[in-house]
């Protein structure tokens, strides 16, 4: 649901309830006036969530709107109001993540910056020929996206090596003064280099980014393809560079402008990026490789889940985020978030199940693997041709919003419809900020499903909740079933303004019998930014048959990564001490097309043991393995991972329980649980008056950012974190 | 919108759910293909399908995989259903690829089906077909054009069960290993379909838990009558009446002659009969096309008139009647020669849209590239065998309102391209070029996607090099006064010692180490008059080195400086009134 409507004389929303209730302000005393606190920031489509965490325990919460013109106009006006709610000291910002939409706008808006390419003699077209696959079947009137560089843009260097680096025809410098002379005319701001079979020698391509680079200054953003991604397959190397150069000016002078303008307000903590791979970095190594941060909104809320997942020693959890505008869902295990590198930014749904591949830009960095539909709560229900009702991926947006917000929208919404069944207060959400009119709701809903398909207007809006469920069931098989996880062996976290909505539904659909709703759902993935870690991955090209490769080789090649990695992290400033390598391998069998990641566990990477964790991982994802059959080693990579006191569980329980919960009026109202249950009169508390004993659904919880809706058959208790935890009936 | 939903004795709700429900079980199982098969040609060009079938043998459901193969299922499943019922039992697993009597489309395509049992009856089936390596034959690869009878193609397999109850088939494992160059890749290529087929039968059995298999019935019958009824409705929208197109394959070997594709398109009502009456007979070589892909691509070009949310189960197949004469290259008797088969399925595509053009102009696509090219490359290299087996596309023709595309698969595919880098790493070859090619793109009101270039040089003693391409002398057609798309061409060594090969040599081509083959294929077909497209689009092909100024001026009466890119609008004017007053 959205919560908030955009009001611009309105610009900050304290999330009032636990926030207020829960953070008594305490006489600040010399003592306290030390206390550093830190802050994660979210920005989303339409708000910026912020929250504040003090190295005493204090936290604090805020949502700003957003402002595209410059997203740190919020940020600031954010911190200052919690500051000052908080009274806190600039000075006493000791820490600052941040997870930003800046760099996917700047692709879904085609705002990037103007970039040039330029590839081996013979191949500058790769980028524009893509992999040719078509995301949709029958379509005749398809568009393919435009290449972000187009083909004049586009230039060629004449050299040329082979697939194990051998040089069969030497770099012509001229070719590339040439090219650098037509950049310069073509006035680019960026520029992206990819040779081929750089990621097995890239001295052509490093030669070729110094020749631009002293001819073309430091004015222009230059991108080594082979840098950022040292690994087989030229277009996706290619294009993955290609969008880092595209961002690249964007996302320095967002983040510079940024810095610049918290130190003038006295903030001199440094900025730490959250990334797509759930990772942070600073906004130095950020500006370097800003194609590594475009999914980090959706990973803070995942980043979040596996925390949670920790604390609870819980060893597998999907997480749920239903926002305004769309649903994200991802996998956590053993406490880690599953990761792939098959990424297509643009491509407007990503079911994750890289079988709808062309539909936007390929970024092959780590990224943690979210599944991502456009079903919000402001999500417009249309019928299509067929009669078959559709939520989403139009959304109606924070304006005019959903019918029953009043503020013009006629669209009916997935919100709509939850206030239709009673899910959603018929009077006013947010603390009763935000009025809602029962009658829109039910008006739109008629119109829009009831009257078409014939049906009663409780059965059309209990549709419309059937339809949305089905469509994130479909995303969360794509990073479960179709991984070859069974979901029922998971645990279901719901956060986001929706999450708690339909998270039971998902839960039947799947029969996972265990949903977690984390408290403050609304904010849980800003708060996850806080218990971020930093963490890179440094990765080796290798492309060879497993058992040729002597064991020592083996060692010497991941000590040569493990040594990058650490001189790397140091040289940001971080201690080796604090610094945790892990060791992994993507592996096929010889003639398969995609590699599985093994982990390779301690420091005895023997190849036998090697494959036998390939064998094992590949039964485990395909159902079958294949012990005679060669394997090939592609890719050796080292995860390096900084551990610091914001690792720290403790402060994260201590978060989670600070939130608290508020008690509501106790109270009651018919909601709708499709034709099996009917309309049942419903007991609608706070998150405060569960505890421990379970209590039988129906029940709907009501919080400041969200609603929680506990069906028939389900019941639910408070957790001694504060989480409601639901278990489901099959 | 109308309530044009679900049938009336069904929930709409439920049967939304079942829909997604079945078509994510069908791309689930196209992604278990796609990331554990092992061959080049089924996990990186994509050629393969997945579906799934009712316990009829009715698609309910399709992977997203090729269009022009889904349409193919239904043949071999009439067969499996009529001659194995009663016969199948729990744990079966149905194997077929001869298209003379088992349904299949050329000898590399192997069926794997499996039925779908749920408390002791049969409920449905989980159906997987992909283009193998190599099924022994001639040619490595198993694609020679030159092949006169199909006893030349390779091993040829009847539906037969590859798991009888439960029990693996070794007989004929052990057969199939002994018939193929690349017994890896094929036996790879098969574990792939088998674990798809066992996703397919999971999924499909936790929607029978959920709904009762007595339940889930009417849901796939009502899944079948709404295709149905909004195909008709699509087909009640074109204007009734008899409409004609013939196009052309250029022909085979050395000294071709052209082969004909005669549709006659008679649109009544709801219904619609495509007539191949008139197409050339079969031909003693490779490229005669057997029915079921006939079919197929039949239901797949009249499925493109429609709107995309039609369900794509077999329901939308029923107004369609597609009649093609036995003994012709489009209904080849036993034993014509059919491993290259594509190359005409793919024309029938296009013959159907030619004609259809004639009825519904704004729905229709002008000519591709043609379908995918198809070469090969084989030999030795250190004492072991290597293969490459590349299936080129694509480029689209221009639509009504919009340009062709290029670098794209051909609608009625969905291929994918092979990395540069894998083929050498792999390979005893270099890929000298992959590129666009200037002013291939048919002109028009909306532009023809422009053709590709891929030239390969060999880095091994020798290789072997067979090649099935098309669109030389008879290139993409146009549409509304679109020009055609560039021909094709395939050279070897370019330069003054070239040598100009056929689209369809006859035999295999030996190319030493060294020596460089070119192939370049046919531009997209234009839409529309080229004069009264916009000149700033002009202009803007030029700079993008999509159009030269030469083409921009002669074809298109747009004056574009080539150095500034600037329209000079009076000249533009003058050029196209020049015409104007010629006519």
């Amino acid at each position: 649901v959205l919560l908030i409507e955009f009001d611009p004389n309105l610009r900050f929303l304290p999330i009032g309830g636990y926030a207020l209730n829960s953070t008594a302000r305490q006489p600040r005393d010399e003592s306290q006036a030390m206390d550093t606190v830190r802050f994660g920031v979210d920005i989303g489509g339409t708000f910026t969530d912020l929250v504040m965490l003090g190295q005493d325990g204090r936290v604090e919460t805020c949502k700003v709107s957003s402002t595209p013109g410059d997203y740190g106009d919020g940020i600031l006006a954010g911190i200052d109001d919690v500051r000052r709610r908080q009274d806190v000291d600039a000075s006493a910002v000791a820490d600052l993540v941040h997870a930003s939409t800046v760099a996917t706008n700047a692709i879904l808006e085609h705002r990037g910056a103007r970039t040039a390419l330029v590839t081996t003699k013979g191949f500058r077209d790769v980028l524009e020929m893509r992999r040719l696959r078509i995301p949709v079947l029958y379509d005749l009137q398809y568009e393919k996206p435009p290449p972000l560089v187009p083909r004049h843009l586009r230039f060629e260097v004449d050299e040329r090596l082979g697939p194990r680096g051998e040089v069969w025809r030497p770099l012509d410098e001229a070719s590339v003064e040439a090219a650098a002379e037509a950049i310069r005319e073509a006035e680019a701001d960026a520029v992206a280099v990819a040779l081929l079979h750089a990621h097995t020698d890239p001295s052509h391509e490093r030669r070729v980014v110094a020749l631009l680079r002293r001819r073309l200054g430091d004015r222009v953003y230059i991108t080594g393809a082979a840098d950022i991604l040292p690994q087989i397959r030229e277009y996706e190397r290619t294009s993955t560079a290609t969008v880092n150069a595209y961002v690249g000016p964007v996302v320095s002078r967002y983040l510079s402008s940024l810095t610049r303008r918290l130190k003038a307000n006295g903030i001199a903590a440094p900025l730490a990026i959250m990334q797509s791979n759930g990772g942070i970095m600073t906004a130095e190594a950020a500006t370097l490789r800003p194609a590594s941060i475009v999914e980090s909104g959706p990973a803070a809320g995942v980043i979040a889940a596996a925390r949670l997942a920790r604390v609870l020693d819980l060893p597998n959890v999907i997480s749920f985020d239903m926002g305004g505008t769309t649903a994200k869902t991802a996998i956590v295990e053993g406490g880690e978030p599953a990761k792939t590198t098959e990424y297509e930014v643009g491509a407007g749904i990503n079911l994750s199940s890289r079988l709808v591949k062309g539909g936007g830009y390929p970024i092959k960095l780590p990224f943690i693997d979210v599944s991502e539909i456009g079903a919000g709560g402001g999500s417009i229900v249309t019928l299509d041709s067929t009669g078959g009702i559709k939520v989403g991926p139009l959304s109606a947006g924070a304006v005019p919003g959903p019918a029953c917000y009043g503020l013009g929208g006629r669209d009916a919404t997935f919100t709509d419809a939850m206030v239709v069944l009673g899910y959603v207060n018929p009077a006013a959400i947010a603390g009763g900020r935000v009025a809602i009119d029962a009658a829109r709701a039910r008006q739109a809903v008629e119109r829009a499903v009831a009257v078409p398909l014939g049906l009663s207007l409780s059965d059309a809006a209990f549709g419309v909740y059937a339809i949305a469920v089905a469509s994130m069931t479909r995303a969360v098989k794509a990073v479960t079933t179709y991984r070859g996880r069974d979901p029922r062996d998971f645990v279901l976290t719901a956060f986001g303004g929706n999450g708690p909505v339909a998270a039971v539904g998902v839960a039947q659909a799947l029969e996972i019998s265990r949903v977690l709703v984390p408290p403050a759902p609304g904010v849980f993935s800003a708060f996850g930014l806080l218990f971020s870690e930093v963490e890179h991955e440094f990765v080796a090209s290798r492309f060879r048959r497993l058992d040729g490769i002597p064991e020592r080789d083996l060692a010497q090649s991941f000590a040569d990564l493990e040594a990058r990695a650490v001189a790397a992290l140091t040289a940001d400033g971080y201690a080796p001490g604090s610094i945790r390598l892990r060791r992994a391998a993507d592996l096929r069998y010889a003639g398969q097309a995609y590699e599985l990641t093994v982990p390779i566990a301690g420091d005895r990477a023997s190849p036998v043991a090697v494959a036998e964790a390939f064998h094992d991982e590949h039964r485990r994802t395909y159902g079958h393995r294949s012990d005679r059959d060669p394997i090939d080693l592609i890719t050796l990579k080292v995860l390096a991972r900084v551990e610091n006191r914001t690792t720290d569980d403790d402060a994260f329980v201590g978060a989670l329980r600070h939130f608290g919960g508020g008690s509501g009026q106790r109270r009651s109202r018919p909601a709708y649980f499709g034709r099996d249950h009917g309309t049942l009169e419903t007991p609608v508390i706070g998150r405060g008056d569960l505890d421990a004993m379970a209590r039988e659904g129906p029940l709907i919880v009501e919080e400041y950012d969200a609603t929680t809706v506990i069906p028939p058959g389900a019941r639910g208790r408070l957790d001694g974190f504060g989480n409601i935890d639901i278990e489901v009936s099959p | 919108v109308t309530a044009d939903a679900a049938p009336s004795r069904l929930d709409p709700i439920t049967f939304e759910v079942i829909k997604h429900a079945l078509s994510s079980i069908a791309d689930e199982m196209a992604l278990v293909v796609m990331r554990s098969a092992y061959s080049a040609v089924v996990r990186d060009s994509m050629d393969y399908s997945t579906a799934l079938c009712d316990r009829n043998g009715e698609i309910v459901a399709q992977g997203l995989t090729l269009a022009v193969q889904l349409g193919a299922f239904p043949d071999g499943m009439r067969r499996i259903v009529r001659e194995f019922a009663g016969a199948t039992r729990p744990g079966d697993v149905f194997l077929f690829n001869d298209p003379y009597g088992s349904g299949g489309q050329h000898l590399p395509d192997i069926y794997v089906i499996k039925p779908i049992f749920a408390e002791g009856s049969l409920e449905g089936y989980a159906c997987t077909m992909a283009h193998h390596s190599d099924v022994g034959g001639i040619a490595p690869g198993s694609v020679a054009m030159h092949a006169t009878e199909i006893h030349q193609e390779g091993l040829c397999l009847p539906t037969l069960k590859l798991y009888d109850a439960g029990k693996p088939n070794e007989t004929l494992f052990r057969i199939i290993e002994k018939n193929t160059r690349q017994p890896v890749h094929v036996l790879g290529d098969l574990r792939a379909q088998l674990a798809a087929c066992a996703v397919g039968e999971r999924g499909f059995l936790k929607l029978i838990a959920r709904h009762g298999a007595a339940g889930l019935r009417p849901y796939l019958a009502g899944l079948q009558e709404q295709a149905e009824r909004l195909m008709r409705a699509v087909i009640r929208d074109i204007p009734d009446g008899t409409y004609r197109f013939a196009d052309h394959i250029d022909g085979i070997g050395e000294t071709p002659v052209p082969l004909t594709i005669q549709v006659e398109i008679v649109v009544a009502g709801d219904s619609i009969v495509v007539d191949f009456a008139g197409t050339s007979p079969q031909v003693k070589a490779a490229i005669n096309c057997p029915v079921a892909m006939v079919n197929s691509c039949t239901y797949c070009a009249i499925r493109c008139m429609a709107p995309a949310d039609i369900p794509n189960c077999e329901g939308y197949m029923r107004p369609v009647t597609v009649r093609a004469p036995a003994g012709s290259i489009l209904n080849p008797v036993y034993p014509a020669a059919c491993a290259a088969r594509g190359v005409m399925g793919y024309r029938v595509f296009d013959a159907i849209m030619g004609a259809l053009a004639q009825a519904a102009p704004e729905r229709v696509i002008a000519a591709g590239e043609g379908g995918p090219t198809l070469l090969t490359f084989g030999g030795w290299q250190d004492g072991r065998p290597f293969v490459l087996t590349e299936v080129m596309v694509g480029t689209w023709g221009a639509r009504a309102r919009r340009d062709g595309i290029e670098g794209i698969s051909n609608p009625a595919a969905n291929l994918s391209n092979q990395p540069v880098e894998l083929i050498e790493a792999e390979l005893p070859l270099e890929v000298v070029q992959y590129a666009m090619v200037a002013d291939s793109g048919g002109a028009g009101e909306r532009r023809g996607g422009l053709a590709f270039l891929r030239e390969y040089r060999v880095l091994a003693e020798e290789a072997v090099c067979t090649l099935r391409s098309d669109r030389r002398d008879h290139p993409p057609y146009g549409i509304a006064g679109g020009r055609p798309g560039g021909p094709s061409s395939n050279v070897v060594d370019p330069g003054p010692n070239r040598r100009i090969l056929p689209t369809m040599p006859m035999e295999a081509i030996r190319l030493k180490r060294g020596q460089v083959f070119r192939h370049v294929s046919a531009g997209g077909g234009g839409y529309g008059d080229p004069y009264r497209r916009q000149p700033a689009s002009v202009a803007d092909d030029v700079r993008n080195g999509k159009v030269s100024a030469t083409a921009a001026r002669e074809v298109y009466g747009v004056a574009v400086d080539p150095e500034t890119f600037a329209v000079d609008d009076a000249a533009t004017r003058r050029l196209r009134e020049r015409r104007e007053a010629a006519e």
